[in-house]
């Protein structure tokens, strides 16, 4: 699913985010990046998701090089992958529901079709009595459900989150981390960047460490 | 795709919703533009209007000096008539010239009482053939008809023309010059409401992007704003400008008969109204077009 060959990423101030970082991550695989702060792990996500560019070596993600990926290709690739973050970057002014059907909106599917598959996802993120109200009067942990909601409607290949825990309270980060696993026994490739060790030793076998940009340990994955 | 274009559409809508002050500003300054320039396009149609009207109208006087003879003026009327730019020539001798002044004067003709003579010259009256009937084929005419030797002065008002021509033509410049800063003011002000608004919603973009919109989709709501705006605009200078020319122009202009003739002032007919709104629409576009090229959060 994922393949980093000597990749390094080094930006404006010539401080190196990432060195040689050269990994495998398997089509529904189930994967912890961690480490400390300044590690690089939101940048190795963001290359991935063609946030950012290396500035050395090939990634290699669901088939495609992404670091040669033509700039206008970049939001159909997008497409395939879903992405979730600490913030959850929700729209304020819009509801529930409308958060979740933006991601459908913006490939133009009919309104009967959106429709039910965002009663679905909110349904399977226990949300849809909530799909009426705005992201400010929700919980973190509701909150972060309904970022993963859009994240996953539309069925992504990989999903990617960058420290989809780390506003939450252990019982709420538990209950998110099982949402995960739930998603990864769909088929879907999950990706997971938290500081949180313990956490990612908890939910995974598959650990990516990482500390001032280089790869430190990858444990048990292929 | 037209699921796409609904979804462009309303939200646009929102984002004009979401902001009314400014958006309401941007379309003002549109509308002034508009009606700034569509004031100069009234006068200048209506003005050419009555310049076609007055035109339609005008003949060459040939006034005849006194020593000329029945059969020299008989002679000279066959010749002029046979010229390929005359539609008809009437002769009127010095009394019907004094009949027709006293008619004009009708109740205050005591003012020619006193006069031992008739001094009003005998005259040709000479009407062109409409495709001759422009300043320089009359000019062209009076140049054949000025050798002859009956013929004294030529009257054909082209003092008067000359003046309403070039004032028309100045008329035409500053309506154009002065519309062309006023469009380039309004489209600094377009774009610059655009990209307020595209920096409202930053946060926005930036999600659109993370799940798959492209460029051309986020743009497009932005354009439909521009165009929105603009068309809004030209509406409302429409509108105001109909108004003004019902009930306030069009009574300035009827104290003006005397001097201009008698006839409607014309609006807009339904094609320039159409361009209108076209040219307030494409405005509008164009502001934003300028200020989204130029936003790096919409570059690819």
């Amino acid at each position: 699913m994922i393949q980093l060959h000597q990749v390094s990423k080094v930006y404006d101030t010539n401080t190196p985010a990432l060195v040689d970082i050269s990994l495998k991550i398997d089509k529904g695989g189930f994967v912890f990046i961690t480490g400390p702060s300044g590690a690089g792990k939101t940048t190795l996500l963001k290359l991935i998701f063609s946030a950012e560019r290396p500035s050395k070596g090939e990634i290699l993600v669901n088939g495609i090089n992404i670091a040669r990926i033509k700039p206008p290709l970049i939001p159909y690739f997008r497409r395939k992958i879903g992405v979730v973050f600490q913030d959850f970057m929700l729209i304020k002014r819009k509801t529930v529901y409308e958060n979740v059907a933006f991601a459908l909106d913006i490939l133009g599917m009919k309104r009967k079709f959106v429709k039910r598959k965002v009663w679905q996802v909110l349904k399977w993120v226990g949300l849809l009595q909530k799909k009426d109200s705005l992201p400010p009067c929700l919980s973190g942990g509701e909150q972060q459900r309904v970022a993963i909601a859009r994240a996953i409607i539309n069925n992504p290949v990989l999903l990617l989150a960058d420290e989809p825990t780390g506003n939450l309270d252990s019982a709420l980060s538990i209950e998110i981390m099982k949402l995960f696993r739930a998603i990864n026994a769909r088929g879907t490739t999950v990706v997971i960047a938290t500081h949180n060790k313990s956490m990612a030793e908890k939910f995974s076998e598959n650990i990516i460490y990482l500390d001032r940009g280089h790869l430190k340990e990858f444990s048990h994955a292929q | 795709m037209l699921n796409k274009a609904i979804y462009s559409f309303k939200t646009a809508l929102n984002n004009i919703k979401s902001n009314v002050p400014l958006n309401f500003i941007t379309a003002t300054t549109i509308a002034i533009t508009l009606i700034i320039f569509v004031s100069f396009l009234l006068v200048v149609l209506n003005l050419s209007i009555f310049q076609n009207r007055w035109v339609d109208k005008l003949q060459v006087i040939a006034y005849l000096k006194d020593n000329a003879t029945p059969e020299s003026i008989d002679k000279s009327t066959k010749e002029i008539a046979l010229l390929e730019d005359v539609d008809s020539v009437k002769f009127v001798s010095k009394d019907d010239a004094m009949n027709i002044l006293k008619a004009s004067l009708k109740g205050q003709d005591g003012i020619l009482e006193g006069l031992t003579e008739n001094p009003l010259p005998s005259s040709l009256e000479i009407k062109l053939k409409k495709q001759f009937l422009t300043l320089e084929g009359v000019e062209l005419f009076v140049k054949k008809i000025e050798k002859n030797k009956i013929i004294g002065d030529i009257e054909y008002g082209q003092k008067w023309l000359e003046r309403f021509i070039t004032f028309f033509e100045i008329l035409k410049i500053t309506g154009f010059t002065l519309g062309g800063f006023l469009f380039l003011f309004t489209l600094f002000i377009v774009s610059n409401t655009i990209k307020l608004m595209v920096f409202n919603r930053r946060d926005e973009i930036e999600i659109m992007k993370l799940v798959g919109a492209t460029t051309r989709f986020i743009k497009m709501p932005f354009f439909l704003e521009g165009v929105i705006q603009g068309f809004a605009g030209a509406l409302f200078a429409l509108f105001f400008l109909f108004i003004s020319v019902n009930f306030v122009f069009d009574r300035f202009i009827k104290s003006l008969h005397f001097f201009l003739g008698s006839g409607n002032w014309v609006f807009l007919d339904a094609s320039l109204t159409f361009y209108i709104l076209l040219l307030g629409s494409v405005l509008g576009l164009a502001g934003s077009y300028i200020s989204l090229t130029s936003l790096d959060e919409l570059k690819n």
